[in-house]
């Protein structure tokens, strides 16, 4: 149990880290940016305490906000992915019962399953940043653009680190 | 009230999630009110020092293209010396004439040297983070140029850094006319492109031709008249018809900041005192 909490707690520190010094600067074809940190969110236990769920979603996207000059912007799309991401992870896999942890990952979920859940999700945030962006500037061909290459740019990136901890230390996250 | 209690105990979930997307939704929306905590923005003490040390990494890539225009302004400013000097000596000829100095020798401006530490160019609304800050001398509002043209103007002041406003950010709003007339217009960003700028409000019945350069009007006191800004590459009509719009190619390539100069205009306070006696 506390061996996951410190994992946790790094996961948290080094995500808000890699996307403020590295992410943030990439600007793929100037459209595609991976927002890479909401791994932390795929990345909680599906049966989480809601409260604490949208807790740690707004603070991860409060941070990032703070690194990057976008207040408010990643906090809001952060605690309204918290808020869809049990219905979308039920919505590819079929039902067990819920008292034991589970934890979405490669692993549990097999490849094709994962990419469903980290992908439709990752696809709404594009689409959830772009559209709060586009309250400043309105053009539709843009914002698709935008958001589907920045999921796919995301996704890309969230399923090497995945494959990573999962093939690496299933037993420490 | 019993039943309110449990109502509110079984439903604590959602009145979280509504409590966090409200605060999301006035940091998004009023951030101008939240201007004077400077804990919320990039220029906070953490996010200072991380930034710097990326800085201090990722400052090493791009010393060739530094250096090679280094070279290139420093053997630009070596003609503009030897140009200046015989100016300067034929105008120590001419003072034997007359011996009243000139009005527009008189400088009113300094400038600060700093490093440009984080830098973006893709998101609707661009900032810049500079490594001065109050303890250099540096204050709200005063203007910064690189050695191609203006950049933009500070914006929150820490101790040791600041933010500036990019002129890729459509919050600012820059007085500018072409050389050689006097006619102004308004530059502003379109929101797309970071190499291109729109100059609207200029006026229709002059004819302006496609390499004019943009120089600053000089009218808003942050930045001295006849700084660079870039070449007119397009014509097109304004909103209203009354005006012209020009798409103008700026000199300065927002991507590849380093070394920047910000302006100190010691009149800079009597003239906004003076804005302010204005008539609304």
């Amino acid at each position: 149990m506390a061996n996951k909490l410190i994992g946790y707690v790094s996961l948290f520190i080094i995500l808000i880290l890699l996307q403020s010094v590295v992410f943030n600067q990439i600007c793929l074809f100037n459209i595609a940016v991976p927002y890479v940190f909401i791994f932390f969110i795929f990345r909680l236990p599906i049966n989480i305490n809601l409260n604490l769920l949208f807790l740690l979603s707004f603070l991860l996207g409060f941070s990032v906000d703070i690194f990057s000059d976008t207040l408010g912007m990643n906090a809001l799309a952060c605690t309204l992915i918290a808020a869809i991401r049990k219905p979308v992870y039920s919505l590819f896999t079929p039902k067990d019962d819920d008292n034991d942890i589970i934890i979405p990952s490669i692993k549990k979920m097999g490849y094709s399953t994962y990419i469903l859940y980290a992908g439709s999700l990752s696809f709404i945030y594009c689409c959830l940043i772009n559209v709060i962006q586009a309250f400043s500037f309105f053009d539709v061909i843009m914002l698709i653009l935008r958001s589907v290459a920045s999921s796919i740019l995301t996704i890309i990136i969230i399923f090497a680190i995945e494959s990573l901890i999962s093939s690496g230390s299933e037993k420490r996250l | 009230m019993r039943n309110l209690i449990n109502f509110v105990l079984k439903h604590f979930a959602w009145i979280a999630f509504f409590t966090f997307v409200t605060i999301s939704l006035m940091l998004l929306f009023r951030f101008n009110a939240f201007h004077n905590y400077i804990f919320l923005s990039s220029a906070n003490s953490v996010s200072y020092s991380i930034h710097s040390v990326k800085n201090s990494f990722t400052s090493y890539l791009n010393l060739k293209e530094t250096n090679s225009d280094l070279l290139i302004r420093n053997a630009e400013l070596e003609n503009r010396i030897i140009y200046l000097q015989n100016r300067l000596s034929e105008y120590e000829l001419q003072e034997y004439n007359d011996s009243i100095p000139d009005e527009k020798l008189i400088p009113g401006y300094k400038y600060i040297i700093a490093e440009v530490i984080n830098n973006s160019i893709s998101k609707p609304y661009n900032y810049i983070l500079l490594n001065k800050g109050k303890a250099d001398g540096i204050e709200p509002e005063m203007g910064i140029v690189d050695h191609n043209g203006v950049i933009g103007i500070i914006d929150i002041v820490g101790e040791h850094a600041s933010r500036a406003i990019s002129l890729l950010n459509p919050k600012f709003r820059l007085s500018c006319k072409v050389k050689n007339h006097d006619f102004f217009g308004s530059l502003v960003w379109g929101g797309h492109d970071p190499s291109t700028v729109l100059l609207e409000e200029m006026p229709r019945h002059v004819d302006f031709e496609k390499g004019d350069t943009i120089i600053t009007s000089g009218y808003s006191a942050v930045f001295p008249e006849g700084l660079l800004v870039g070449t007119i590459i397009d014509t097109e009509k304004d909103k209203d018809d009354n005006f012209l719009s020009f798409k103008v190619k700026l000199f300065t390539d927002f991507s590849q900041l380093k070394i920047v100069r910000v302006i100190k205009n010691d009149r800079l306070a009597e003239i906004s005192s003076l804005n302010e006696h204005q008539p609304k």
